[in-house]
C-alpha cells in the first residue's frame, strides 16, 4: 500500500533535518571570528591552532543540548528561562543580550565595509544598500528563502579553503604545532585564546539553535540525524576557522606584518600571495559579515520578544507584531549609523560587546544546564552522568577563561 | 475604609504578614485560587489560601483568616487567624504565581497566546478575586520594580506607559505542567475559538502541553483542528496520542485529509492507525493512499453525494434532511446510473428552487465537466477558473464517479499552506 521509500526516505529526512546546525556553525564565523583567526594567524602563526580543539568539543556539547531542549520541549530558550527563572533574571539577560548584539552587528557592517573597501567600494555607499537589502530580504521575504540563501552562503566560507592553499602554507610545521604548540603564556597570548574559544560560542546562538530546531518541527526519534547535523555544522566551523588562520600564518606572520581587522588581512595578502588569493578573503569576509547581519537583528529581536510576550516572527504582518520589527528595525538602523559615524569608536564598541557577550554567556550556560537537567522539563530526557561532567566541565572552563579576561586589564596587560 | 480594594499579585508576594499583635506571620510566596468557585450565581475566581514561609518551614493557610488593605497607596496583607488549608482541597485550583504567573496563556478574544506579566486581583466583602491578568510593558516594568520611577519620569514628558489587561473571563490557561489532571479536563472555553485559531495556537505551544490541549478537546472538535494544523504538528500529535485516540479522531475526518496525513507517518504507525480505524472508513483511506502523490485521486474528496435521475427533487431534499451533510458535499450534487458511473450533475440552487415533484432528469445538467483520477494537480486549477466551478466529480477509467476534487484543497495547494516561521 505504501511506496517504497525506505532508502529514499531516509536520505530525504536527513536533508529535511539538515540545516539548523549547519547555519549556526557558519554564523559563527562573523566578522568579528574572522578578524580574530586572521590576527591570531598573523601575530601566532600555527601556534594558536590547537585551541580551535576544544572549541570544537565545547561546541558540540553545547548545540547537542540545545538541540535536545528544542526538540523535547518544543519551547525557545528564552521561554523556558522566563517561565523558569522569573522576570528580573530573564529582564536582565535580554537587556544584556539587546546592547551586545547591537554592538555585534555593528561589528558585521564593519567587515561589510572592510570587506568591500578592498574591492574599492566606499562604505557610504555598501552600508546602507547591504542595510535596506538585509532590511528588505527579512521584512518581505519568507524565512524559508532566507534560510535557503543561507545554506548557499555557507558553502561560500570554504573560499578560505583557496586563500590558505595560495600562501603555500608548510603542512609539516602545521602539524608540528598542533601536536606541540610553541607559545608563550602571557596575558596577551591568553586573551588571544580566549578570543578564538569565545568567538565561536555567542550566547545569542545558544537561542538561534533552540528555535531554529523548533522551526523544523523536529522529533526526537531522529535526534541520531539532527546531531550529523551538529557535528557537521561544528565541523564547518573548525574546518574554516583553520583555513583563515593557516592563510595568514603562512603569510602575513611569515613577513611579519602586523594587523588589527580582517580588511587588513585582505590587503596585506595581496602582495604575498597575489591580487586573486586576496580578493577571495574579501569576498568570504563579505559573505560572512552580510549573513551575520541578517541573522543577528532578527534573532535579537525574536527573543527579546518571546521573553517579554510579544507577537514575533517574520511570518507575522508588522501590524500583528509591530513591537518585533520596530525593535528589528531599530538594531539595524543603529548599527548601520555608527558605522558611517565619522571616526566612530568601532574598536571600543567591539570590545565592549565582547565584554558583554562574555559576562552574558556564563549567565545563559548556567540557566541552560539547569533547564536541561530539569525532570519536570525534560523526562527522561535529562542529561546524562556523563554529559553532565562534560557539560559542567566545559560551563566552569569558560567561566574561568571569561572571568580571567574580564579581570585582566585590572592587572595591567 | 473603602468597600473593596484592588491590588497586584506581584506587589503582595513577598510581603511580610503580621498578626492582630503584631507578631511576625510569615513572607507572601503565593495565592491560591479556585478558578470554578460560584459567588452570586456567577463563576468567579476566588483566592481561597495563601502559602506563607516563615523560617524554612512553607505552610499554606485559608485566606479566609486573612485581610489586604491599601494604606497611602501600599498594600498590606494582615492576618486574624491561621487556619490550615486542607490538602485535599489542593486539587481543585492553582496557585496563581506558580502556575499563571509568567506563564503563557490562551487570550480569547485576540485568539492567541499571550505571556502573564502581572495579575489583578481585588478585594470585596464577599472574598477576594482575581480580576484580570496584565499582559502589558507596565505590568513588566512593575515586576523588574521599575514601574514607579519610571513613570513619574515619563509624566514629567506627559508620556504614559501603555497598560494592557485580559479580563479572567477572557483567558484560558493551558499550560498544565502546574496543573493536576481535574482541572485540564475542564477547559470549555477553548471549544468556542474557531479551528483555525485553535490550530494557530496549539502549534505554538510546548510540546506536552501541545498534546494535553489537544486531548482535551471533544473528538469532534479535535478533528477539526487537526486538519488545520501544519503537518509537522499533525505528525508530532499522531505520534504521541494513544493509536485509539488517533483513529477516533482521524475517523472524523475526510478520506482524503487523513490519507494525506498517514502518507506522512512512519509506515508502522499508519498501519496500526488504519487497523484501529472502522473498517468503512480506513478502506477509503487505503483507496486513497494507492494514488501517486501529485494525481488528482489523492486530493479528491469521497465524501459526495450521488442519485438516481429518476429521483424526485422531494426524495432528494428527504435525503439531504437525513444525511445532514457538510458544506462542501453539497458544492455539487452528482447523477449515476445503477453501473455508478456519472452521467450528470446538478446543484443546489436548482434542487431548491424547483417543483417537490419535479424528477431530477428535469434539472440535471448532463455530460458534465469531470477530471480522471490519475490526472496531475496542477491541471485542476484551470478547470475550477475555466467552468467557475465549486467541486469538480472525479471518475475512473470505467467513468465510474470515484469522489471529487473541491476549491478548498485545490486553493490550499496553490498557495501552498501557511509557513510559520521564525
Amino acid at each position: 500500500m505504501f511506496k517504497n521509500k525506505k532508502l529514499w526516505s531516509r536520505i530525504g529526512l536527513f536533508l529535511a533535518i539538515l540545516g539548523p546546525g549547519i547555519i549556526t556553525g557558519s554564523v559563527d564565523n562573523d566578522a568579528g571570528g574572522i578578524t580574530t583567526y586572521a590576527v591570531s594567524g598573523a601575530v601566532y602563526g600555527y601556534n594558536m591552532i590547537w585551541t580551535l580543539i576544544p572549541s570544537f568539543i565545547v561546541l558540540i556539547i553545547i548545540q547537542e543540548m540545545n538541540a535536545r531542549m528544542g526538540i523535547v520541549t518544543g519551547k525557545g530558550l528564552a521561554d523556558l528561562i522566563r517561565e523558569n527563572a522569573g522576570v528580573k533574571i530573564t529582564f536582565l539577560i535580554f537587556i544584556g543580550l539587546l546592547i551586545a548584539d547591537i554592538g555585534n552587528t555593528t561589528t558585521e557592517f564593519a567587515g561589510v565595509a572592510g570587506s568591500l573597501e578592498v574591492f574599492g567600494v566606499s562604505k557610504y555607499i555598501s552600508v546602507p544598500l547591504v542595510g535596506a537589502l538585509v532590511w528588505i530580504l527579512v521584512v518581505k521575504g519568507t524565512y524559508q528563502l532566507a534560510e535557503r540563501i543561507f545554506l548557499i552562503f555557507s558553502v561560500s566560507l570554504l573560499t578560505y579553503v583557496v586563500s590558505a592553499i595560495m600562501g603555500h602554507p608548510h603542512w609539516g610545521e602545521i602539524g608540528t604545532a598542533i601536536v606541540h604548540p610553541q607559545v608563550e603564556i602571557n596575558s596577551k597570548s591568553l586573551a588571544m585564546m580566549i578570543g578564538i574559544v569565545g568567538t565561536t560560542i555567542a550566547p545569542w546562538m545558544q537561542f538561534y539553535m533552540q528555535s531554529s530546531v523548533i522551526e523544523k518541527g523536529l522529533e526526537i526519534k531522529n535526534f541520531k540525524y539532527s546531531m550529523i547535523d551538529i557535528v557537521v555544522g561544528c565541523i564547518a566551523t573548525v574546518v574554516v576557522a583553520f583555513f583563515i588562520i593557516v592563510a595568514c600564518a603562512s603569510t602575513l606572520h611569515e613577513k611579519g606584518i602586523q594587523i588589527n581587522e580582517a580588511k587588513d588581512a585582505a590587503l596585506a595578502l595581496k602582495p604575498l600571495a597575489g591580487e586573486f588569493a586576496s580578493q577571495v578573503f574579501a569576498f568570504g569576509l563579505f559573505v560572512a559579515s552580510i549573513f551575520s547581519a541578517t541573522i543577528l537583528p532578527l534573532a535579537t529581536a525574536f527573543y527579546v520578544c518571546e521573553a517579554f510576550g510579544f507577537e514575533a516572527g517574520i511570518d507575522k504582518k508588522w501590524e500583528e507584531a509591530p513591537e518585533f520589527y520596530v525593535l528589528y528595525t531599530i538594531i539595524l538602523v543603529l548599527s548601520v549609523l555608527i558605522i558611517l559615524w565619522p571616526n566612530a569608536p568601532l574598536i571600543a564598541i567591539s570590545l565592549w560587546s565582547q565584554v558583554i557577550n562574555g559576562l552574558l554567556l556564563p549567565v545563559v550556560l548556567v540557566s541552560m544546564m539547569l533547564l536541561v537537567n530539569n525532570k519536570k522539563i525534560m523526562g527522561e530526557y535529562v542529561n546524562k552522568p556523563l554529559q553532565n561532567v562534560i557539560g559542567w566541565g566545559a560551563v566552569t572552563v569558560l567561566i574561568g577563561l571569561t572571568v580571567t579576561l574580564l579581570v585582566m586589564p585590572l592587572f595591567g596587560k | 475604609m473603602t468597600s473593596f480594594t484592588t491590588f497586584y499579585l506581584s506587589r503582595i508576594i513577598g510581603s511580610r504578614v503580621y498578626d492582630a499583635h503584631n507578631q511576625f506571620v510569615g513572607i507572601v510566596k503565593d495565592l491560591f485560587i479556585l478558578p470554578n468557585y460560584i459567588s452570586e450565581g456567577v463563576e468567579r475566581p476566588l483566592v481561597a489560601a495563601i502559602k506563607l514561609k516563615k523560617g524554612k518551614t512553607t505552610l499554606i493557610y485559608s485566606f479566609d483568616g486573612f485581610v489586604v488593605t491599601k494604606v497611602n497607596g501600599k498594600i498590606s496583607v494582615a492576618c486574624e487567624e491561621l487556619i490550615p488549608y486542607d490538602q485535599e482541597k489542593l486539587d481543585d485550583g492553582v496557585f496563581l504565581g506558580e502556575g499563571i504567573l509568567d506563564k503563557q496563556i490562551v487570550d480569547l478574544n485576540g485568539r492567541k497566546l499571550v505571556r502573564v506579566n502581572d495579575i489583578r486581583l481585588v478585594s470585596v466583602p464577599t472574598g477576594t478575586f482575581a480580576l484580570a491578568v496584565d499582559i502589558g510593558v507596565e505590568g513588566l516594568l512593575r515586576r523588574i520594580g521599575l514601574a514607579k520611577p519610571l513613570k513619574k519620569f515619563l509624566l514629567l514628558f506627559r508620556v504614559t506607559i501603555p497598560a494592557k489587561f485580559i479580563v479572567w473571563d477572557d483567558i484560558e490557561a493551558v499550560d498544565f505542567s502546574n496543573f493536576n489532571i481535574k482541572l485540564s479536563k475542564s477547559h470549555k472555553k477553548l471549544e468556542t475559538l474557531h479551528p483555525s485559531d485553535l490550530a494557530d495556537i496549539i502549534e505554538d505551544l510546548g510540546k506536552q502541553t501541545r498534546l494535553s490541549v489537544f486531548e482535551a478537546l471533544d473528538e469532534e472538535k479535535a478533528a477539526d483542528v487537526m486538519e488545520e494544523l501544519e503537518v509537522e504538528a499533525q505528525i508530532h500529535l499522531l505520534e504521541n496520542l494513544s493509536v485509539a485516540k488517533a483513529a477516533d479522531v482521524l475517523e472524523k475526518m475526510p478520506a482524503d485529509e487523513v490519507a494525506d496525513i498517514l502518507d506522512e507517518l512512519e509506515e508502522e504507525k499508519a498501519e496500526q492507525i488504519l487497523r484501529e480505524m472502522e473498517k468503512d472508513s480506513s478502506e477509503e483511506v487505503r483507496e486513497l493512499l494507492e494514488y501517486p502523490d501529485d494525481s488528482v485521486g489523492s486530493i479528491m474528496s469521497t465524501e459526495y453525494l450521488s442519485f438516481n435521475k429518476d429521483n424526485t427533487v422531494e426524495e432528494v431534499l428527504a435525503e439531504l434532511r437525513l444525511k445532514k451533510p457538510e458544506a462542501e458535499e453539497l458544492y455539487n450534487l452528482f447523477v449515476v446510473n445503477d453501473k455508478e458511473k456519472l452521467i450528470a450533475t446538478f446543484s443546489l440552487r436548482d434542487l431548491v428552487i424547483s417543483e417537490p415533484n419535479a424528477a431530477i432528469s428535469e434539472i440535471m445538467k448532463p455530460s458534465p465537466v469531470h477530471l480522471h483520477d490519475d490526472q496531475e494537480i496542477n491541471e485542476i486549477a484551470e478547470f475550477i477558473s475555466k467552468y467557475n466551478l465549486l467541486a469538480i466529480p472525479v471518475v475512473d477509467k470505467e467513468n465510474i464517479l470515484q469522489g471529487m476534487v473541491v476549491i478548498d484543497d485545490v486553493v490550499e495547494d496553490l498557495i501552498g499552506k501557511r509557513k510559520t516561521n521564525k
